[in-house]
């Protein structure tokens, strides 16, 4: 794929730390190759402002290979960028048009205060894991892999759910602030296997009540989080941890 | 608000009944109507039932609404949605709000209005042009609050499966069509003068 350069104009969120109001600052950036990364294109506008002796933006980052769920913007209104089923790490220049005016803001929510510039603090995803999301596993020798059959269709159900990287985009784009994909993709993925039945109701109470109490807002069904999703994480796994709630919660 | 909604729609659809014999003739109607009013107990007690239901509904809605817009503290310089065709979900509230004014006046006039029966009432009313239009725009409301509503509730529910996805999503076309049609053709019914 021929590779050429493009102009840009960039309106990026600055925040110096937590307690401060931020605001937009408006950045041109000329000559960035089409074959970059949205990553490696901030990192050239870093480098620019670093030699300027001007502030960095901050920005998390860690894998760049849409993996490992750090990185993560809203830009132009929807997280992760316009393409579906992709990181931002993974969202390449030549999505972008010469001349393109790029907002980029922070992973937004009530639950997600921002730390400095596009840097959100995504811990409260944390919290809803400690709360449940776990299995209890005897020590001792390493369990041969196929002592407990799982039964394909279970098998790949599973998979789907686990597929979820935690990024936080799903809280980022829903109109409510809701972590519900999140919360049902973590719930679906231990309690469709054998492994996690043993916890299985206390996890659904657990993991939706702290979900509940770090801020979060209620699902309305407005299908946004999905739409987003770099990992496709269907809402199917929202109604499978409505089911799993409404069981724990009625027959204990 | 999932559970109110569903006992909603079963009263739409005894009520979308009850209406169908206006199809036939005014006099249908009033028997209808006389017929429901001989048993005072089943009147007084679905009608306080269903008050009930309605409060039920509107006030988790309410607090779902503020709740929500709490949570969003913070909103976005770039307002998109990457849902196609989410008008529906996103307006539930004003659809509910138009609903509920409908609902209000509606009661106002049919329940405590001054008129000697129910069959003259309704004549009386879609004689307006107005009058009539109104009820035709809440309808479309409606239609419009049951296509998300309809398929949320389902969801809500835990009723989500490759298997039946496809038949709910077309059932979530169909039935606010089905509900417009029926209760919006009777004002269109008496406004063409075709009603008797």
């Amino acid at each position: 794929m021929s590779t050429k350069s493009i102009d840009l104009t960039l309106e990026i969120w600055r925040q110096k730390d937590s307690k401060s109001k931020g605001d937009f600052e408006k950045y041109s950036l000329e000559n960035i190759s089409t074959g970059m990364s949205f990553l490696e294109m901030l990192d050239v506008l870093n480098e620019n402002l670093t030699g300027r002796g001007l502030d960095p933006v901050a920005f998390d980052h860690d894998c760049r290979e849409g993996i490992c769920g750090m990185c993560g913007a809203v830009i132009n209104g929807i997280a992760h960028g316009p393409e579906p089923e992709t990181t931002l790490c993974q969202l390449h220049m030549r999505h972008f048009n010469d001349g393109d005016i790029l907002v980029i803001e922070p992973f937004r929510s009530r639950a997600f205060p921002i730390h400095k510039d596009l840097i959100t603090d995504r811990s409260a995803l944390d919290r809803i894991i400690q709360a449940g999301g776990y299995v209890s596993v005897n020590t001792g020798g390493t369990p041969d892999g196929n002592a407990i059959p799982i039964p394909s269709a279970t098998a790949e159900s599973a998979m789907d759910a686990a597929a979820c990287i935690g990024c936080g985009a799903c809280v980022a784009s829903c109109p409510n602030g809701a972590a519900m994909l999140f919360t049902g993709a973590k719930i679906s993925q231990l309690s469709l296997l054998p492994q996690g039945q043993p916890e299985r109701k206390e996890r659904a109470m657990a993991m939706v009540t702290t979900m509940d109490k770090e801020g979060f807002g209620n699902c309305t069904n407005e299908r946004e989080c999905e739409a987003v999703c770099p990992k496709r994480v269907s809402i199917a796994n929202i109604a499978r941890m409505n089911r799993e709630f409404v069981k724990a919660a009625l027959l204990g | 608000m999932a559970c109110s909604g569903f006992l909603l729609i079963l009263f739409l659809c005894s009520h979308a009944a009850g209406n169908a014999t206006l199809f036939s003739s005014v006099a249908l109607f009033q028997a209808y109507a006389d017929m429901l009013h001989s048993h005072p107990l089943i009147v007084s007690m679905f009608s306080k039932g269903l008050l009930l239901v309605f409060i039920i509904h509107i006030v988790t809605g309410a607090l779902l609404f503020l709740q929500n817009r709490r949570a969003r503290s913070q909103g976005y310089k770039v307002q998109r949605r990457a849902v196609k065709n989410s008008q529906a979900s996103a307006t539930m509230i004003y659809s509910g709000l138009t609903i509920l004014l409908f609902v209000l006046l509606h009661t106002y006039v049919v329940s405590f209005g001054n008129h000697k029966t129910i069959g003259e009432t309704i004549v009386n009313l879609f004689s307006s042009f107005f009058v009539s239009i109104f009820y035709i725009v809440s309808f479309i409301g409606l239609a419009i609050h049951l296509s998300h509503g309809f398929w949320s509730m389902l969801q809500t529910f835990g009723i989500n499966h490759p298997r039946y996805n496809s038949f709910i999503q077309r059932l979530s076309y169909l039935m606010p069509i089905f509900f417009l049609l029926i209760f919006g053709s009777i004002p269109l019914l008496f406004l063409f003068g075709t009603g008797q």
